[in-house]
């Protein structure tokens, strides 16, 4: 019947809705309540040996769903690494949620993580404006240590409590700024994806640019033709392009500048990069692109060591971005390593210190758990990442290496490294 | 500048007359604003991915299209053909709740059909496995720089078009489909089989979308986005041609292609126009190009509400 | 029917409801008791509870607002994302730290912006399009949608464009009492749970002061409402819907109500984006994705067009689907993403909807009478039916 059918309907959805009473994943552990300012809660039975519980805000789906994917991996790595030595004996657990690459999406899923899961620290998020949003709606306030793991924006600089293991963009456009002075051009034109990341490298490259912009005009996302865009930057005159935006929108643009037999200088910020480009581009159309990446120190062991483990996991070579996401994963077991206890104020005290250039460098997790383990206090590791060697400032950033990179023979290749 | 967009401006067009005058048959025929529209020249496109990396290139090439490409692009239009006769017979066919009641259905349709693309084929951006081509060199001197992709693109839609002109004016079904659009209480009256009509409608108005998806991936990219994205201009064109006339679908598709195209114009008018200082322009910038259109046809919708061709098919 | 009445005769306030009412009534009593269960286990976090029905509350005042546009009207407005927007921008330009216009102003004075712009760009959209046919008015409706998103995003001298509005404060920063509420009320220590003892602070009472605000802009917008919808306003409203031209013909001048029936609806979504923005403490343009508008329509038609009551039930179903389905990231034996997932979800349930039962869950029916009037009906007589029409008496 009509109406069985639809109350049948409703109570579907309604089982959509009833997970919401589901037990939540793993227990925390047991700790007295402490903090100021934040919900607590207290077992009295014990949750002594099993694994710890952090979360991670990521965009799995969205606009950014390529950066979670990459991040989702790089996580993933980390957790086995983690794993095989323990934190205290013990496992780590991270319980992921999906911010839809939007702000609301990233405040619910951070809201389910700090107050429904009560975890006391919190990997998040990839966009700038998402990790923004977080930060002020749900973790300011509260002891819970926020790191992000992708966002590049300027704006995170201005808070100190929100940490990030991404460096901020500005020293990405300054690089570009002096490259292209270098190569001898005094006039760009640019063109950058309109939302927060896009806006912010934007505005940081036209302060750090000494020259004439002749075309400062953003673009959308997700458009089917770019070809108006590249139309008014041929006509601006310049000879040195330079794009601010990503891998679907850029190679649509190559192509469009191909296929009208446009051939300006290309320059390119991080997110341009990338092998999704290569295959769908075709060979000879960004010959002699410059791009500035941020970039894992290559030659050191640790990474190397990453990258031949992405590889055989995964068949294709890491990006940053999982390195960055490695990185913060392993920062967090090395904090409740170092902690007194699994609270978001005692984390808080030692997660920039487990980083700082002061006590012994450990290139890896197992060395920097094992000072720890010995006795040794969270200033006595500097622990240097797959992504470099961190460092936290006092604005919560990190130090940041980029790397040049040329395009030859439609391959990207290594030509200069800058470290900030 | 200006004939370089002017030729962009051609084949994006030719994209959009292709999913505009399917809408517009489905509108005048089916008498609902099919708002899943967009999703079936998605729906054409993926399936000529499927199909073209099925059967690869199969040897020769016709404007720098592989003979695998057109193969991948009948099977595209017959997908997108299928699935909305499907969707028609399981759902609108059953209903009764007015053209509101199935636009809004048409919505629910519209997020299903996508739904399954991305669940298929992921949310990342993808391409025809084709060569991109340089831009053809005779006409490069002269300011034009389209390639051989572009004129096939062009020329493909208008022997489409042409196509469906020639079944509307000079066969039997297309006498019915304009009988039936025209007045479809009379055209029952008169024996025509309105049901089997309907069904060859949403044939032909989906297959002609799937077409248009099909060049749409080839002239920029596939993602399970791509058609909701030009849906509205689809419909700024349907309106601004007059909702139920297929000529008119056609002009009012060219119109909002080229000026969407051509946007950039706008703030190089004075450089242009011969007695007007260089500097002058109007200042809206290209990202407000699909702004354009939708004001265009609000105002359309206010002013003359018939549209260019205003009525019939 | 007073809730003293329906506890003197529940059997009879029972069988005096349709199917659907008592198939609704027992899954909401059945949901209520699993989360009261789960909240007293310990299960479900109040604080994260109260996070919800803030949501839940968000989008039944939008849906309550789009009810008074086509469920009492008939107008298919698809721009319901862009009064959402334009409510919360209207605040946060008045009090958030980076605005570019003004700015750290009280979010009162930023309620009041909210709902002048909402007005305005009412007025705006529904000058040109309030007199064109219904499919039309959709796709109008739509159009000038994207225009609005689109100015957002581009004007940054009057928006900050895709960087977004940050530091807005919450709604009641400023208050004598209320804005230091969360950090100067005592915590709640809940110790009788099997194994835990739960302290709630501040996170608690600050989702507690949001959930306290969001309902009273609810009971103001469904008291409005209801009297509305009651009155002979109200009545000429359902008649433009049901047939437009019999409205005229009767010499009303149908363009006014159809209108102010917008202009009231797009007060209630405005009203919704103001509690969004002093609930996530940042705007950004992506906060006008048209997919909000449909989650809102999927809320009505579910709930009922023209129905109070279906709206408030619409919009709970839609925050349950939302943030639902972020626990089945849990099961990851689904080889399916959530996200392409509740995209479906949401299209089947529209197109079964339609198919099945159009008229929603919550079919208008009892609430269009005032309920003085049913008491006070004539009670049918044992014989001489004819005597009691016209209030005659039964003699």
């Amino acid at each position: 019947m009509k109406l069985t059918g639809s109350a049948g309907l409703v109570g579907l959805t309604g089982l959509a809705g009833c997970s919401t009473t589901s037990n939540t994943t793993t227990s925390t552990s047991t700790t007295t309540s402490g903090g100021s300012g934040t919900d607590t809660t207290t077992s009295t039975s014990s949750g002594d040996s099993g694994p710890y519980t952090i979360g991670m805000v990521d965009a799995i789906t969205g606009s950014l769903s390529a950066f979670g994917e990459r991040n989702q991996r790089g996580k993933d790595i980390a957790l086995a690494d983690v794993n095989a030595v323990g934190v205290n004996g013990r496992d780590l657990n991270i319980t992921v949620e999906d911010s839809g690459s939007e702000s609301s999406g990233g405040v619910s899923a951070a809201q389910k993580l700090v107050n429904q899961d009560g975890v006391p620290f919190l990997i998040g998020a990839v966009g700038s404006g998402v990790s923004l949003a977080i930060y002020q709606s749900v973790i300011q306030g509260t002891d819970v240590v926020q790191v992000s793991q992708n966002s590049t924006g300027l704006g995170l600089t201005d808070f100190p409590g929100l940490l990030r293991v991404s460096p901020t963009g500005r020293t990405q456009s300054g690089a570009l700024a002096n490259i292209i002075a270098e190569d001898g051009y005094d006039e760009v034109a640019m063109t950058y994806v309109n939302n927060n990341y896009g806006s912010s490298l934007a505005d940081a490259f036209a302060n750090a640019w000494d020259g004439s912009l002749a075309y400062n005009n953003p673009h959308d996302q997700d458009q089917q033709s770019y070809a108006g865009v590249i139309s008014e930057m041929n006509s601006s005159g310049a000879d040195a392009w330079l794009f601010i935006t990503y891998q679907a929108e850029f190679a649509s643009m190559v192509n469009e500048m191909y296929s009208s037999g446009y051939e300006p200088q290309l320059y390119g910020a991080d997110s341009v990069s990338g092998d999704n480009v290569l295959e769908n581009t075709p060979e000879g159309s960004m010959e002699g692109m410059k791009v500035v990446v941020p970039s894992a120190p290559v030659e050191q062991d640790n990474y190397k060591e990453f990258v031949s483990t992405f590889e055989s996991e995964y068949n294709e070579a890491p990006t940053v971005w999982s390195a960055y996401t490695y990185d913060a994963v392993a920062i967090a077991g090395l904090s409740i390593q170092a902690a007194d206890e699994f609270t978001g104020a005692a984390l808080g005290d030692v997660v920039r210190d487990v980083t700082r250039p002061e006590g012994q460098k450990a290139t890896s997790y197992k060395a920097a758990h094992d000072i720890l383990a010995d006795g040794g206090g969270p200033s006595d590791v500097d622990y240097q990442g797959v992504s470099g060697p961190i460092d936290f400032d006092e604005n919560g950033d990190p130090v940041g290496f980029l790397q040049i990179q040329e395009v030859k023979n439609h391959e990207y290749e290594r030509i200069g490294f800058i470290e900030s | 500048m200006v004939l370089d967009l002017i030729a962009s401006g051609l084949v994006y067009s030719s994209i959009i007359v292709l999913g505009s005058v399917g809408l517009s048959l489905i509108y005048s025929i089916g008498d609902f604003a099919n708002f899943a529209h967009g999703d079936t020249m998605t729906i054409g496109a993926y399936s000529a991915l499927v199909t073209f990396g099925a059967v690869g290139t199969l040897g020769g090439t016709l404007l720098g299209l592989p003979y695998g490409f057109f193969v991948a692009l009948v099977a595209g239009i017959v997908t997108a053909a299928v699935v909305a006769v499907i969707t028609e017979k399981l759902v609108y066919q059953g209903m009764d709740v007015g053209s509101i009641g199935l636009l809004i259905t048409s919505i629910g349709i519209a997020f299903i059909y996508r739904a399954i693309i991305q669940l298929r084929f992921g949310a990342d951006f993808t391409r025809y496995d084709i060569q991109v081509l340089r831009p053809i060199d005779f006409l490069v001197p002269y300011g034009i720089r389209v390639t051989l992709h572009d004129v096939a693109i062009v020329i493909s839609a208008l022997v489409l078009v042409t196509g469906l002109h020639v079944l509307l004016q000079y066969t039997d079904l297309g006498r019915m489909m304009r009988a039936m659009s025209d007045n479809p209480d009379l055209a029952r009256v008169s024996g025509i089989r309105t049901d089997r009509v309907r069904l060859w409608t949403w044939v032909i108005g989906a297959g002609l979308a799937g077409a248009g998806g099909v060049f749409l991936g080839l002239f920029s990219r596939l993602v399970p986005r791509m058609g909701f994205n030009l849906l509205l201009l689809i419909f700024a064109a349907v309106i601004l041609g007059g909702i139920g006339s297929v000529y008119g679908a056609m002009a009012g598709g060219f119109l909002i292609g080229m000026i969407n195209q051509l946007t950039p114009i706008l703030s190089e008018l004075g450089s242009l126009l011969p007695f007007v200082p260089d500097a002058w322009g109007i200042p809206i910038g290209i990202e407000y190009a699909d702004a354009i259109a939708f004001v265009i046809m609000v105002v359309v919708l206010l002013v003359r509400p018939t549209g260019i061709a205003g009525g019939e098919l | 029917m007073g809730v003293r009445a329906i506890l003197a005769d529940p059997r009879g306030y029972w069988t005096g409801l349709t199917r659907a009412e008592q198939g609704v009534t027992a899954f909401i009593v059945a949901f209520a008791a699993l989360l009261l269960f789960g909240l007293f286990t310990g299960g479900l976090s109040p604080t994260y509870f109260l996070f919800l029905v803030g949501l839940a509350g968000m989008y039944a005042l939008m849906s309550l607002g789009l009810n008074v546009q086509w469920g009492y009207t008939g107008l298919i407005n698809f721009s319901v994302a862009a009064f959402f927007g334009i409510g919360a921008y209207g605040t946060a330009l008045a009090s958030a730290n980076n605005s570019p216009i003004a700015g750290d102003l009280a979010p009162v004075v930023g309620l009041f912006v909210a709902l002048v712009f909402a007005v305005v760009l009412a007025l705006l959209i529904g000058i040109p399009t309030l007199r064109l046919r219904a499919d039309y008015l959709a796709i109008a409706s739509i159009g000038l949608a994207e225009v609005v998103r689109i100015v957002i995003r581009n004007e940054d001298q009057w928006t900050n464009g895709s960087a977004g509005l940050r530091g807005i404060p919450t709604f009641f920063d400023g208050w004598p009492v209320l804005s230091t509420l969360p950090q100067t009320m005592p915590g709640i220590v809940i110790s009788w749970l099997p194994g835990e003892t739960i302290v709630l602070r501040q996170p608690f009472w600050q989702a507690a002061l949001n959930v306290a605000l969001v309902l009273a802009f609810i009971a103001a917008g469904y008291f409005v409402l209801k009297r509305a919808h009651r009155s002979p306003w109200g009545r000429l409203l359902r008649t433009i819907r049901g047939d437009e031209d019999l409205a005229r013909a009767l010499g009303k001048n149908t363009y006014r109500y159809k209108m102010q029936a917008f202009v009231l609806g797009s007060l209630l979504m405005a009203l919704a984006g103001v509690f969004y923005a002093h609930l996530n403490l940042y705007v950004e343009p992506g906060d006008l994705d048209p997919l909000t508008t449909f989650y809102v329509w999927v809320a009505v038609i579910l709930g009922g067009a023209g129905s109070n009551r279906g709206a408030l039930f619409g919009g709970f179903v839609i925050v349950a689907i939302q943030q639902g389905t972020r626990f089945l990231n849990a099961f990851e034996w689904i080889p399916f993403d959530v996200g392409p997932l509740r995209l479906l979800v949401i299209g089947v349930i529209i197109v079964l909807l339609m198919r099945f039962r159009p008229e929603g869950v919550l079919p208008p029916q009892r609430e269009l009478i005032w309920p003085s009037v049913v008491e006070g009906a004539p009670e049918q007589p044992d014989s001489g039916v004819r005597g009691a029409k016209g209030g005659e008496s039964s003699d």
